[in-house]
């Protein structure tokens, strides 16, 4: 009885690992054919049509969501036959995914397109987890975007390589409430006077977090210039001594902070709590219309403003990358090219406040009228404003490097 | 009289400690702001219960794909539990305690580290990104506790009713049916919720091994509560909870009319 039920268990798993073998095989064809590297754009265009597209990105914006899924899948749905699906997925998780996928030794993975950039980018593409290069394929390339913007060229000051195509500008805003503190500091230097006079009501986020560390880098910039740590090598000494000035600066700063500076919120959504419970007097985004939203949803009163250094404040660029093992990948090319074009950036620009990646000397004038139109909301700082005081990321992997020493050199000294 | 009282004010503490919350969490879904010190909030809005029925995110669908998938793993996992249960309590093959012992060990490894390695294996095998896929990796995680509660309810029960069954001329299988298992039904009855609720509460392994092909409320919430949107985490809050209790007060509907009927 024993041996008929243990052969019976051997036979299923022998079955079982050969459908299995089967279903790799059968994955395999079809990746080959949907290569669109050696094809016209217009044999790409009769690639895709009908066919699904799947975008991963972080997910915890329901208006992008909302977005994304509505408008965005409408538009490619009308225009290009392609149904087009956004799936909410933290980078993270993506490029673990990604790696499992390729350690496998995958070829036909779930993934299409990814929301990307900087650090993330870089090492996905050092580890070969992208497909590229892509963006010279597309024609809204050519026809919306600045080919000469740095950022276009550069993600974090690495070469891009025709690896992602530019989704949304971002970049690093302060805001307070008006009715509790007039006052906007427009320098480091107004911004310690600031804090002395609200002592323990300022505060940012702990670095890693993505907006804590832009706000120590642009501190860095403020106190240090900025022009210097563009070609910047990785090596901690070197990095130490020239931020030297930021890191005297951040300690004097400390004593007048929330908890005198010996904890940080953990992150910036612990930050944004704390603003609107009134913990704090001013909090800081990388959205740069995101009091605009804020007031919109009623999370944050009317009396909210906006304000950046009078130097300037860091900006980049987010980008979509298509992964390595993209089942379909010219739906995605498809699907990236019609996000770069002035109709998307427009809706982008008027439904979730992004500032769009078109280069406005690129537009027609009914297009730039559209753009005109949007009315951004309350609190906020005009596109122009913020491009007029935008300065460049720093190097990728100088980013670990400032935040492995704000960690041992800021917290708590 | 008096111990009465202090028990009686110690289940009213209770419940408050319990309930007090519960009732925040509904107020938060219709906060706008909320600002210290505010005893209740500033202003209200009906933003996020909009956002939960006519948003993108398709509720109804992932409801109903969470609650096929939960049901699986936890219908799945009583079933696995309770032969192993039998296995070692009742026929008490060689190397039970060897089982009793491994059945726990994948509580040794943190779920992240588990779903990050299991991953590249079900890749191999083609069940990457499948609803099988992922219906093992929550059964990994669910058995340790299916199998203990089982155990423990098996080996209280014991098998001297069914013996005393074949005596009076029904077959093992009969016996099984019709004496073993109504008394077993609470146990089934425990390890089926506690299945139920650490399938449906599962984010990491289910976007792992789902590759966000498989839907959850639980992948959907969970950025939300990581953005710190705390009226929407909310809406989806109630909304997980008020779930799972219902698909609960099923399952022990149908697990009464069960012992009813046996009875």
């Amino acid at each position: 009885m024993k041996r008929i039920i243990l052969s019976l268990l051997l036979a299923a798993v022998m079955v079982f690992s050969l459908a299995a073998c089967g279903t790799e095989k059968a994955e395999t064809n079809t990746s080959d054919a949907a290569d669109p590297a050696d094809m016209s754009w217009d044999e790409i265009l009769e690639a895709s049509k009908g066919t699904d597209v799947k975008f991963y990105g972080w997910g915890g914006d329901e208006n992008r969501n909302n977005w994304l899924n509505g408008t965005v899948a409408d538009y490619l749905k009308e225009n290009y036959d392609i149904n087009f699906e956004y799936v909410g997925m933290d980078i993270n998780d993506i490029l673990a995914k990604l790696t499992s996928e390729k350690e496998a030794g995958e070829d036909t993975g779930s993934i299409d397109m990814i929301w990307i950039n900087g650090e993330n980018f870089y090492s996905a593409k050092e580890n070969g987890l992208l497909y590229g290069p892509f963006t010279d394929k597309l024609p809204n390339t050519e026809a919306y975007i600045d080919q000469n913007d740095p950022e276009t060229l550069n993600d974090f000051c690495k070469p891009i390589d025709g690896y992602e195509s530019p989704y949304a500008k971002a970049q690093l805003v302060m805001y307070n409430d008006s009715a509790v503190t007039p006052e906007t500091p427009k320098s480091a230097a107004e911004l310690l006077e600031y804090a002395k006079a609200n002592p323990g009501k300022v505060t940012y986020p702990a670095l890693p977090d993505f907006t804590g560390s832009a706000f120590v880098r642009n501190i860095i910039y403020e106190t240090c210039g900025w022009e210097q740590f563009q070609d910047m090598e990785a090596d901690k000494d070197k990095v130490k001594e020239a931020i030297q000035p930021a890191l005297d600066y951040l300690k004097e700063l400390n004593p007048y902070l929330w908890n005198e500076g010996k904890t940080f919120p953990a992150d910036s959504t612990a930050l944004d709590k704390m603003f609107q419970d009134g913990e704090v007097v001013m909090n800081m985004s990388y959205g740069p219309f995101t009091v605009a939203s804020g007031i919109a949803d009623g999370t944050l009163k009317d009396t909210c403003q906006t304000f950046v250094f009078d130097k300037g404040n860091i900006g980049n660029t987010n980008y979509m990358a298509i992964a390595y093992d993209a089942p379909n990948k010219p739906g995605a090319m498809v699907a990236i090219n019609a996000i770069i074009s002035a109709d998307l950036q427009l809706t982008q620009y008027a439904e979730l406040k992004e500032l769009p990646v078109v280069a406005q000397d690129k537009l027609s004038d009914e297009e730039k009228a559209e753009f005109d139109k949007v009315d951004l909301g309350k609190g906020v700082l005009t596109q122009a404003e913020l491009l007029s005081h935008r300065l460049p990321e720093m190097p990728a992997d100088l980013v670990p490097v400032i935040e492995e020493i704000w960690t041992e050199e800021v917290v708590g000294k | 009289m008096k111990n009465k009282t202090a028990l009686r004010l110690i289940l009213v503490i209770t419940v408050i400690i319990i309930l007090l919350p519960v009732c925040v969490m509904l107020l938060w879904t219709v906060t706008g702001r909320w600002p210290w010190p505010s005893l209740l909030p500033e202003s209200y809005t009906g933003r996020t219960v909009a956002e939960l029925f006519t948003g993108s995110s398709k509720i109804y669908e992932v409801l109903a794909s969470s609650i096929i998938l939960a049901a699986l793993v936890a219908v799945l996992g009583t079933a696995i539990a309770l032969m192993t249960a039998r296995a070692t309590e009742v026929y008490r093959i060689k190397g039970a305690k060897l089982i009793s012992f491994a059945a726990l060990l994948p509580l040794m490894v943190p779920g992240t580290v588990f779903a990050m390695g299991i991953q590249v294996y079900l890749i191999r095998i083609g069940l990457g990104d499948t609803l099988a896929g992922v219906v093992i990796v929550h059964l990994v995680a669910a058995l340790p506790y299916c199998i203990t509660i089982m155990m423990d309810m098996t080996a209280a029960v014991g098998d001297s009713l069914e013996e005393q069954a074949q005596v009076l001329g029904a077959n093992p299988a009969r016996a099984f049916w019709s004496v073993g298992i109504p008394r077993l039904l609470p146990g089934i009855l425990s390890s089926i919720s506690m299945a139920y609720i650490i399938s449906y509460s599962q984010y990491f392994t289910t976007l792992l091994a789902g590759g966000g092909k498989i839907k959850t409320l639980a992948l959907v919430m969970v950025p939300y509560i990581q953005s710190g949107d705390r009226a929407l985490s909310s809406v989806y809050a109630v909304t997980f909870v008020g779930s799972a209790l219902m698909v609960f007060a099923i399952f022990e509907a149908i697990i009464h009319r069960l012992i009813r009927g046996s009875e």
